[in-house]
């Protein structure tokens, strides 16, 4: 939603008009670069062609653009326009973290190129206009990262020089403790806002900026390893370049069309084995302010780009904070990644994660070119509730729906949505095999299940064994509803330009939408490499043949035995039994498990692996420890 | 610190001329025109403190924000007040024309703020996550949470007993909390399924009290609070947003409700009365599907210089009526959220 419609505007114009050659270009070769001195050189490229890009739709007489000045003093082009800009731009400052922070870049940018004037001017602003904290991690990422660098930049300045009240003191110190905070959840219980899409960007921007102009080494250091641990945790759950598994928020077009997101942008820059988004996600351009400071390590490079064998990633985020309606400040979201080369399969346990964007399962397959493609496949319930919000927002429960609705989540209270988690959806997941079940309370705005299906799926079958087939490139799929449905199209949104708020439309595309109109109710998925079967009828045959019993109520409960020959009874509202034995998450969940990153519940240390190659994150020690094994 | 736009000042505000040529009270407005604005989007529009002219004309004060939702004075010094807001509980000592934001990093989104008349340094804010406490005019906060429960305790309101200094009643998620001792120790004296959502003592009996909830209509206290029994005839079913008094009349009584719009009692709240002809219907697009007849009534208040009755119609406009919502005209303020109106004497200056 922090989008602005303007912006996006701007964007689309400015992708017509000025070509992208990574974006519109031919998607990278599989290959994985070997020396560290062409990875350097690539990586400054892939930098120089965002910042030639945007510079050169720059059209004389064009209104001072912030971003436009930003640019300029990173590539030191013409400081003295640089300060007339910024002393212009300044007259009618925004508000926020989402303006904060590129001024911040203005403000270090400018430290030796601007004119005391143009100096002035940033530093009035923080004066006399009151920027709001926010009201979610994303946002006060931004905003202590800000303040804790103007303030750094600016020190020992009164309280009234700042639109806070407090000194630069106050406000540094204020900064830092949350910021430390911040960290220590993130590397002991998990990060809220896990896995997304488009909110990546408001979290990897301010942590390169710490990490680039921060005086303080120590903080300095901990945006730096926040940084390594955001794109080890990105590159774990991408399959070439394209972000896989749940989200704690995603948007209604990136929740289909995988490769449409901002955290593409992110594989782009750091591994470059996908296109970026157009107009680099717009994001990218502050990212590129500062990007040369930072490089992925080689170890997370070779994570993304070089795997060759299948593997599942378990880790340990958690919800957004919630206020009421709830026995626990954060719950633990117990995420679950299965990466193969032709797909990957994702989920976390279910429940109401967030309150509007989530996204919590999903099988993805791997396409040649994902741009355009709807390439996933998912059920969910359409969750939609003022009171729901509630656990989430401050606010009274009657205009929640539809100011959410208004602020750019337009699909919020849609019955077709595709996009959003539901208290009553139950998700367990092995390895290929997802069961997601659904207990939605009677009175509950929309009593249904939604499965979505691509436009891009080829010989959907719906099968008298009550399974649905379908192939996903060199996927093959069973989607198994446990209750009766029909079908209608699955229309897109579409934003439109708009110069205030937000405008939408929406698009038949050609998808679908499984409707299932029970309130008790459930999804069994199977995927499978194509490669693993003779042929589609094989698959089939073996789907057909998998011990299954299912039944609805009292509550929906399977009991099945999976392709991989797993023994499971998932029951709503109970642990599920796998092989025997009750998953008991909080006792087997670790930070992160997998073959690359490793962590322990409240340890503060991250251990990323690749072949020979280990990092260890210690936020403990606030150290970085390579070693070649 | 304010960014001055014209956009509301422009126009003469009838509703708002005061109806009696010398009135006593001066009226402070805490509210923002926030249509269309989203988090990022340059704010082009004036919201935050306003206080109204002797012409009826609204005056900017302090810093332009439209997520202040809690106004509150010190009784000795009306150039001193707090605000709550987005970013925590604000405070100026100069009358709005600097400002200090009190809080941490970890007390956000204050929803209300009051200051005890009987110990004007003792500042109380309700918060997210409960209520926090503050014995030098907020220079310093602390969480005096003894009694309230460890979830739950989501806050709304807090309102300070006129009568006896340390009385405070905290609105709470799963409750009315009161403490006797200025925050040392809590306790709830009426359970609730969901938000408190406005606490408020009579101006003409301090033993009169009444609480408005998400999901128990009003409820009213003859006893200081102690107990408290659910208003008959106000529906329980959605919220209630506010309660305001008529200082002018002991029996009139007010209650604002997005769904139900203004709800009123000329018998002391014995019996209740829908008054919303005049007011805006509800309209297609915002409520449509949702919530459907609503009114979208987000504050009600009540003019002690004249009784004159004032509603807040969420993103429409100011509405004023003097015959106590028999009859309502518009007041201006197009667009606006209201979260607060105070009334201040002027003796108080």
């Amino acid at each position: 939603m922090k989008f602005s419609a303007l912006l996006l505007s701007a964007l689309a114009l400015a992708t017509s008009l000025v070509a992208q050659p990574s974006s519109t270009g031919p998607v990278p070769a599989r290959e994985v670069v070997q020396g560290a001195d062409q990875r350097r050189r690539e990586y400054l490229a892939r930098i120089d062609e965002g910042i030639d890009w945007r510079l050169a739709m720059v059209k004389p007489g064009d209104p001072v653009n912030r971003d436009v000045i930003a640019l300029r003093l990173a590539r030191r082009i013409d400081p003295a326009q640089c300060s007339r800009d910024v002393i212009e731009y300044m007259k009618e400052p925004g508000n926020g973290p989402f303006w904060m922070f590129p001024v911040v870049a203005l403000a270090e940018l400018g430290r030796d190129q601007l004119t005391p004037e143009a100096k002035a001017a940033i530093r009035d602003g923080w004066r006399k206009d009151v920027q709001w904290r926010g009201d979610t991690e994303n946002h006060w990422a931004m905003y202590y990262t800000s303040l804790y660098l103007m303030s750094e930049l600016y020190p020992n300045e009164p309280g009234n020089t700042w639109y806070t009240g407090k000194s630069s003191a106050e406000n540094l110190a204020e900064a830092r403790e949350y910021l430390i905070h911040w960290m220590d959840l993130a590397t002991t219980v998990g990060q809220g806002e896990f896995n997304p899409t488009h909110y990546i960007g408001e979290y990897a921007i301010p942590m390169l900026y710490l990490s680039t102009w921060a005086k303080d080494p120590a903080m300095r250091q901990r945006g730096h390893m926040m940084l390594d641990w955001i794109f080890a945790d990105l590159a774990a759950n991408s399959l070439h370049g394209v972000l896989r598994g749940p989200n704690a928020r995603t948007d209604d077009t990136s929740v289909i069309e995988r490769w449409n997101a901002l955290a593409t942008f992110f594989n782009w820059i750091n591994f470059g084995d996908v296109p970026p988004p157009a107009g680099y996600g717009g994001w990218g351009i502050h990212y590129f302010l500062a990007a040369a400071n930072y490089q992925v390590p080689e170890v997370i490079y070779r994570i993304a780009t070089d795997r060759d064998a299948d593997y599942t990633q378990r880790d340990l985020k958690r919800t957004r904070r919630r206020w009421r309606e709830s026995s626990t400040l954060f719950d633990p979201v117990y995420k679950t990644s299965y990466m193969r080369n032709d797909y990957a399969v994702g989920s976390f346990q279910g429940g109401y994660a967030d309150p509007i964007q989530t996204h919590v399962w999903d099988v993805t397959w791997d396409v040649a070119d994902p741009r355009g493609v709807h390439n996933t496949m998912f059920s969910l319930h359409p969750y939609s509730s003022g009171t729901g919000m509630q656990m989430y927002f401050s606010d009274y429960p009657e205009p929640m729906i539809h100011g959410a609705v208004d602020l750019g989540k337009p699909s919020y209270d849609s019955p077709d949505k595709v996009l959003g988690s539901s208290p009553y959806e139950q998700v367990w997941q092995d390895r290929d095999t997802v069961i997601a079940l659904y207990d939605i309370a009677p009175g509950t705005r929309f009593e249904r299940v939604n499965g979505f299906f691509s436009k891009d799926l080829t010989n959907v079958t719906e099968d008298k064994s009550g399974w649905i087939f379908a192939q996903g490139g060199k996927t093959y799929l069973a989607y198994r509803p446990l209750a009766s449905y029909t079908w209608e199209p699955s229309l897109n949104w579409k934003q439109l330009p708009a110069t205030t708020g937000y405008s939408w439309t929406r698009v038949d595309n050609g998808d679908k939408l499984l409707n299932s109109p029970h309130a008790k109710n459930g999804t069994i998925v199977q995927a499978a490499s194509a490669s693993e079967y003779k042929d589609f009828a094989a698959f089939q045959a073996a789907i057909r043949a998998l011990p299954l019993t299912f039944s609805l109520a009292p509550v929906p409960t399977v009991t099945m035995t999976t392709l991989r020959g797993t023994k499971v009874t998932a029951t709503y509202g109970q642990a599920p039994v796998v092989n025997g034995k009750p998953l008991d998450y909080a006792a087997t969940w670790k930070l992160h498990e997998g073959p690359y990153l490793n962590a322990e519940k409240g340890g503060r240390k991250l251990t990323i692996t690749h072949g020979h190659l280990e990092r260890v994150l210690d936020f403990n020690t606030l150290t970085i420890t390579d070693r070649v094994k | 610190m304010t960014k001055i736009h014209h956009l509301l000042l422009g126009a003469l505000l009838a509703g708002l001329v005061p109806l009696s040529a010398a009135p006593q009270h001066d009226l402070y407005i805490a509210g923002g025109i926030s249509k269309n604005y989203v988090i990022g989007s340059k704010i082009v529009t004036t919201s935050g403190l306003f206080l109204r002219t002797p012409e009826g004309e609204l005056k900017p004060l302090g810093y332009n924000d439209a997520s202040i939702v809690a106004l509150a004075f010190d009784p000795r010094d009306s150039r001193v007040f707090y605000t709550g807001a987005l970013n925590g509980v604000w405070r100026t000592f100069d009358g709005g024309a600097s400002w200090r934001i009190t809080t941490g990093w970890d007390e956000t989104e204050a929803r209300d703020v009051c200051v005890d008349p009987n110990a004007p340094d003792h500042v109380y804010a309700a918060i997210t996550d409960g209520v926090i406490t503050s014995h030098d005019r907020a220079q310093t906060w602390a969480r005096l949470e003894k009694g309230l429960p460890a979830r739950g305790k989501y806050t709304q309101t807090v309102e300070v007993d006129r009568t006896k200094a340390g009385r405070v009643f905290a609105g709470c998620e799963v409750g009315i909390f009161l403490t006797e001792d200025g925050a040392q120790n809590w306790r709830c004296v009426f359970p609730t399924k969901r938000m408190v959502s406005d606490i408020q003592q009579s101006p003409h009996d301090p033993k009169f009290w009444v609480a408005t909830t998400q999901e128990n209509g009003a409820l009213l206290s003859h006893d200081g609070g102690l107990t408290w029994q659910v208003a008959k005839g106000v529906p329980t079913e959605k919220t209630i947003y506010n309660v305001a008094f008529d200082p002018t009349n002991a029996k009139r009584i007010a209650l604002g409700s997005w769904t139900y719009g203004v709800l009123v009692s000329e018998d002391g709240g014995a019996t209740w009365t829908a008054r919303n002809d005049g007011l805006p219907g509800a309209r297609a697009g915002w409520r449509e599907g949702i919530d459907p007849g609503a009114h979208s009534v987000w504050r009600v208040g009540i003019d002690p210089d004249n009784g004159r009755l004032y509603a807040s119609v969420t993103e429409e406009a100011l509405y004023t009526s003097d015959d106590f919502g028999r009859t309502w005209k518009k007041a201006g303020l197009e667009g606006s959220v209201i979260s607060r109106f105070v009334w201040i004497t002027r003796a108080a200056k």
